[in-house]
């Protein structure tokens, strides 16, 4: 059996906003949410990369000492987006607690600000009151699936819990486990999506593999610049998005409002090296994921593409879209705008292009001036388009070799 | 420490730790305040401070049992009991 599965609700905290209206005035104004690195006590002072895609603007957040107790920062932002997203699906409170809505929700290692916290007990223990201030509130803020049960609970959700946690393609695979759980008919409907919080250590580790951006450090709106010839780089984010998948006749029968439709998702792994990106494998998970959606590639009107801004990624994932996809449909770099979110990218970045479905426009990759001569194998944006889209791809591949594609379509 | 003190220690203890404001003495902790063993546990640390020492794993598990405010002040009275018997 497999059924259709849609999309009735989405919500995204990001740096170029929180919620549709802010992100789409953002997205049309070529606004850049990339700001100076803030200072820290930990490692700041020696990362060569000076930016980071910040959530610079005050969030209300409404949760109750119940909830707050278990949650750290990265959960606030997954507990947040996915309050909002089921709120405006119209869900009823029967529903959401009746073991048919599942949670598929994930973080690339839960708190790493919690975790700071618990290493600096420990490096700093004097006698065994240090061993006894770890409790379990600091596991269940840390842990992995922090987000995805900060969720069940805050909201009574009893379906099943997934929580991919494969770094970039993390919400990707949020997105795609929760669409396989509908299609199959083992939900009704599941809270898809991801979060990852401010985190100077991830700075560190891509800064330290030379990944980072470093020469736009006294102008940081001016990167990352996917597919740009003087890309050198990629720029740490943070954010959340959550997105309320169900079943298209259930959906239907209650008069939801359908956003769009999940009409196919691909995974693979490159079966080797666990950093460097992989034509073959990247061009097979496109060719996987037109074949799970039961489309040709020409249907495919617009590519939203990891686009990290590093050396070497973009211009292989150019090649993989040129062999698939040909020169037809808008290939855009959403991360121009909003830095590498990490875990959140591909949710995020899904509800992102959602938007431009729904509004009718396609946003630019900012910051690409120059197209690198080795990527001008596919059709780049360079300014804001006015342009229906019908069926897009969401493109996101990690450390671990994992590669995904999501593909959406506008509901008729 | 008297009944009385252990009582005001305590609800200060809920006031400042878990915002819980002057709970009924009676009141089920969990139905009525979604007091969990998180909450539990945290507040064992809060009672060792108060004590000024600590407890043993013995004492702790008794404790998990705990729903009310004067469940809790009992538990303390015996406490304090066995450390004067001890001593």
């Amino acid at each position: 059996m497999e059924r259709r599965v849609v999309i009735t609700a989405a919500s995204a905290i990001t740096p170029i906003g929180h919620g549709k209206k802010q992100i789409t005035e953002s997205l049309l104004a070529g606004k850049s949410g990339i700001i100076p690195l803030r200072e820290d006590a930990l490692v700041s002072r020696f990362i060569h990369s000076r930016v980071y895609g910040t959530v610079n603007y005050p969030i209300e957040y409404d949760f109750k000492r119940a909830h707050r107790k278990t949650m750290g920062p990265v959960a606030y932002y997954a507990c947040q987006a996915a309050k909002e997203a089921l709120e405006q699906s119209g869900l009823t409170h029967d529903f959401i607690t009746s073991g048919k809505l599942g949670v598929s929700f994930g973080s690339i290692h839960g708190s790493p600000t919690v975790q700071r916290d618990i290493y600096n007990i420990f490096f700093e223990a004097k006698d065994k009151t240090a061993y006894q201030s770890i409790g379990a509130v600091e596991y269940l803020k840390s842990m992995v699936h922090t987000t995805a049960v900060n969720i069940t609970k805050m909201f009574g959700i009893t379906g099943r819990v997934v929580s991919s946690g494969t770094a970039c393609t993390t919400g990707s695979q949020a997105i795609g486990f929760g669409y396989e759980a509908i299609k199959y008919g083992l939900q009704e409907a599941m809270l898809c999506g991801a979060a990852d919080e401010y985190d100077t250590t991830t700075v560190a580790v891509f800064d330290n593999l030379l990944a980072c951006s470093t020469a736009f450090n006294n102008e940081p709106h001016r990167t990352p610049r996917p597919f740009d010839k003087l890309r050198d780089g990629l720029v740490v984010g943070e954010g959340a998005g959550a997105l309320m998948l169900e079943e298209y006749e259930f959906a239907k029968k209650r008069g939801a409002n359908i956003i769009a439709e999940v009409i196919g998702f691909a995974c693979n792994n490159n079966g080797g090296d666990l950093i460097l990106p992989n034509l073959a494998g990247i061009t097979q998970t496109l060719r996987l994921g037109v074949e799970n959606a039961k489309i040709s590639p020409q249907e495919v009107d617009l590519v939203s593409a990891h686009a990290t801004a590093t050396k070497m990624g973009d211009i292989i994932e150019a090649q993989a879209i040129g062999a698939v996809f040909g020169e037809h449909p808008f290939v855009i770099g959403l991360k121009s705008y909003i830095g590498h979110t990490m875990a959140a990218c591909g949710a995020i970045e899904t509800i992102m292009t959602i938007y431009m479905m729904e509004d009718g426009f396609i946003a630019p990759t900012i910051n690409l001036e120059e197209i690198d001569e080795r990527c001008t194998m596919v059709k780049h944006v360079q300014k804001v388009l006015a342009q229906p889209v019908k069926t897009a791809a969401i493109q996101n591949f990690a450390f671990g070799g994992v590669n995904t594609i999501l593909l959406i379509r506008k509901p008729d | 420490m008297t009944r009385q003190e252990i009582e005001q220690e305590i609800k200060e203890i809920f006031r400042r730790e878990f915002e819980i404001e002057n709970p009924g003495l009676d009141d089920d902790l969990r139905e009525k305040y979604e007091f969990d063993s998180i909450d539990a546990i945290e507040l064992l640390l809060e009672i060792e401070r108060m004590l000024g020492s600590e407890l043993t794993q013995e004492e702790k598990k008794q404790a998990m049992d705990i729903r009310t405010i004067n469940q809790i002040c009992d538990y303390i009275e015996r406490i304090i009991q066995a450390r004067k018997t001890a001593a």
